[in-house]
């Protein structure tokens, strides 16, 4: 009953700029859906709509069985989370999580109960009697959040609710709100530019761009199944090797190097050009990897260890891929790893060791390329290649 | 490499010891003063100093040009039964309703109309509005003395309208000389009021405008709940200015009515102005001015008082 169902929803501003360009999303009650995206990508703004904030220029906005696209904010039952948390600066905790249960007419000793409710759960009972300007970051945000959970409504909308906690706060924050919705199993709209937080939170995580939806799925399928290139660069830390290759019947030829397809590979049989895609799990040090898996030898360029793995990076002698999709999807990711060589026109790759594996900068590395997880996008129309998951 | 750490710290001391004298890094230093000299002497020299001299004269009995003689505190005591100044002090309260109150009212209602539906060319109306505090008082003044006349465009369009009945010599009524006067007080503040508000509303966050909607708040909870508090320090600014404006009031009443008619709009600037140069009763007038000096600093401190605290309630 309190699932959303966007219909072709579609924004555009006054000047004629298109935010939202026909997103249609079902949001099955009680899931806990991340829309995601680089900045500029529409995601705030189709919140905005759900959340009545912002007028739709088409489509349609459903919450429950009701169409809400023309009703006012407070008669759709949503709370909402904002980054900056939103407090009323000259009202107590208390006065700060009662006041939209005041506004709706709640009774006083119902709103009184729901608070104290909310206050134990939220750890904010002995804050009760401070101003926001008296609490400190994380305070703020719980009581953010207490102010949406008082309500009891249909569906949270939060937009960027951890991006002002700092990282390790973020963090901890994170795995609270996980827990909170399996607790309360409230619709949940989040918003985030973190493909982290995405992937961590999200039961499906729709990806946008340029306000239309890239895809819509499991974080688990977004990683293994990206449905096309923007998609497959923005997901995954460090993000995915991009590279020109030829494919000819069961053998990939990319940058002086030439791999064995197995049978079962998206484009095996077929001979075309197409952009090949390796995530840096799937290149391994030689001496981890099974031995029937075939084996590439680079030069480390830069060694980044972080305890646990160290990334490998390494020039090939391939110019970089350089498409929109790759640009937007480097932008808004927060490792703009290469750019700071610009003129270095090769591609760079990353490949994610085990960290016990010492690699010294310059040094001859053998890796082994797990050939069973490559991924094809057309360079033209940046579309997946061959993955029979994706509905075409 | 604490070692380290202190062998390079002396070695520092070793190569510029510090004089005795010298201030330790970080300390303030006394050159501060000297930055502040030129405003400081300023302000002793045309503020303090006259402050000083004007109370003293408010001890004497002098015309201004005769010898002074000393008279205690009797300058004090017989403003203190004077009905005339007592009723300047009553048209101040009236003008501060007209200057302070009425205009710090408009301009919030007007804000809060445009934080909802934004005007198309507002900074032109902003300029605007804005423009009385610009020009000088005398020319307000001349301006509004010809609008309020008894051929007036006021009256003419009282006249037009089928109001002829109301039409009066505005500045010449016993009862309408004072509001005539507080609405040209109005006029001049409004703007001034309401260009602190419009760009004070700017900096509370949309977020908590889009807070408040979505926690269920109409028009009037909003204003109350979002618009009203963010502007709480622009609305004491803009109270004591004003205050302090209508207080002091000289120059829009000297140049309409001077107090006139029977004294309907005497206030206490006014007053001590006719009691100095017109009566030639200067240490009386120094008395007044030090009254109302010190009424100023009362009701400023007050309103300021009151705001902070409601800050912190």
């Amino acid at each position: 009953m309190g699932g959303i169902r966007l219909d072709g929803a579609t924004k555009v501003y006054p000047n004629g700029v298109t935010a939202v360009e026909a997103v249609s999303l079902e949001i099955p009650d009680g899931e806990f859906m991340v829309l995601v995206g680089p900045s500029g990508c529409g995601k705030s703004t189709l919140l905005r709509m759900i959340a009545g904030l912002e007028h739709v220029t088409e489509g349609r906005i459903f919450i429950g069985d009701e169409d809400v696209t023309s009703v006012q904010p407070r008669a759709r039952d949503i709370a909402m989370v904002f980054q900056n948390y939103a407090l009323y600066p000259q009202m107590t905790v208390e006065d700060n999580l009662g006041f939209g249960l005041k506004l709706r007419r709640v009774r006083k000793n119902e709103r009184e109960r729901r608070v104290t409710d909310v206050a134990r759960i939220l750890g904010l009972d002995t804050l009760m009697a401070r101003k926001p300007a008296a609490l400190s970051g994380g305070q703020r945000q719980r009581v953010a959040m207490g102010r949406a959970m008082v309500r009891e409504p249909k569906a949270f909308l939060m937009d960027e609710p951890l991006s002002n906690l700092d990282a390790k706060l973020r963090v901890t924050m994170r795995g609270e709100l996980a827990r909170l919705h399996d607790r309360l199993g409230v619709t949940t709209v989040y918003v985030t530019h973190d493909q982290v937080e995405a992937m961590t939170l999200g039961q499906r995580v729709a990806v946008l761009r340029d306000g239309v939806l890239q895809q819509c799925d499991t974080p688990q399928n977004l990683f293994h199944h990206p449905a096309n290139l923007f998609v497959a660069a923005f997901m995954g830390s460090p993000s995915m090797n991009l590279v020109d290759a030829a494919v000819e019947r069961d053998r990939v030829t990319f940058a002086g190097f030439s791999l064995p397809l197995p049978d079962d590979s998206p484009l095996a049989g077929e001979t075309r050009e197409a952009i090949l895609g390796i995530r840096p799990t799937d290149l391994r040090h030689s001496r981890e990897a099974s031995p029937e898996l075939p084996r590439i030898t680079v030069r480390a360029d830069v060694v980044e260890e972080l305890g646990g793995v160290s990334n490998l990076l390494f020039l090939l002698d391939a110019p970089r891929v350089v498409t929109d999709a790759t640009r937007a999807a480097a932008e808004a990711g927060s490792d703009d790893e290469g750019t700071l060589l610009a003129d270095d026109q090769r591609a760079r790759f990353c490949a994610s060791v085990d960290g016990r594996r010492n690699v010294d900068v310059g040094e001859e590395v053998e890796l082994a390329i797990d050939n069973t997880h490559l991924h094809f996008f057309d360079a033209d129309t940046g579309r997946v290649l061959g993955d029979s998951t994706i509905p075409a | 490499m604490a070692e380290r750490q202190s062998a390079g710290a002396g070695l520092l001391r070793r190569l510029r010891p510090r004089r005795r004298d010298e201030p330790a890094p970080g300390d303030p230093r006394n050159i501060g003063w000297l930055y502040v000299l030129p405003g400081l002497a300023f302000y002793v020299l045309f503020t303090l100093a006259p402050l000083v001299h004007t109370v003293y004269y408010s001890l004497f009995s002098w015309d201004g040009l005769t010898a002074k003689t000393y008279v205690g505190l009797s300058n004090y005591s017989s403003a203190f039964v004077d009905s005339a100044l007592r009723s300047s002090f009553v048209h101040s309260a009236v003008l501060i309703a007209f200057y302070a109150v009425i205009p710090v009212i408009l301009g919030l209602l007007l804000t809060a109309a445009l934080t909802r539906h934004p005007v198309r060319g507002f900074r032109f109306f902003r300029t605007a509005l804005f423009l009385p505090q610009l020009i000088a008082g005398v020319v307000i003044a001349q301006a509004w003395t010809w609008i309020y006349d008894d051929n007036g465009p006021l009256n003419w369009a009282l006249r037009e309208v089928g109001l002829g009945s109301l039409a009066r010599p505005w500045l010449g009524d016993f009862s309408w000389a004072l509001p005539a006067i507080g609405t040209i007080g109005t006029w001049v503040t409004y703007g001034l009021c309401m260009v602190l508000f419009v760009s004070g509303v700017q900096k509370i966050p949309s977020t908590l405008y889009d807070a408040a909607r979505v926690d269920g708040a109409g028009a009037v909870r909003e204003f109350l709940a979002v618009t009203l508090p963010g502007l709480r320090g622009e609305v004491l600014v803009a109270l004591v200015l004003t205050t302090i404006n209508a207080l002091r009031s000289f120059d829009i009443v000297y140049n309409t009515t001077a107090g006139g008619p029977g004294g309907t709009t005497l206030v206490p600037s006014m007053y001590m102005y006719q009691n100095a140069f017109l009566y030639n009763k200067v240490g009386y007038a120094a008395a007044v001015a030090t009254i109302l000096a010190v009424t100023i600093f009362v009701l400023a401190a007050i309103v300021l008082r009151v705001g902070d605290r409601s800050e912190r309630a």
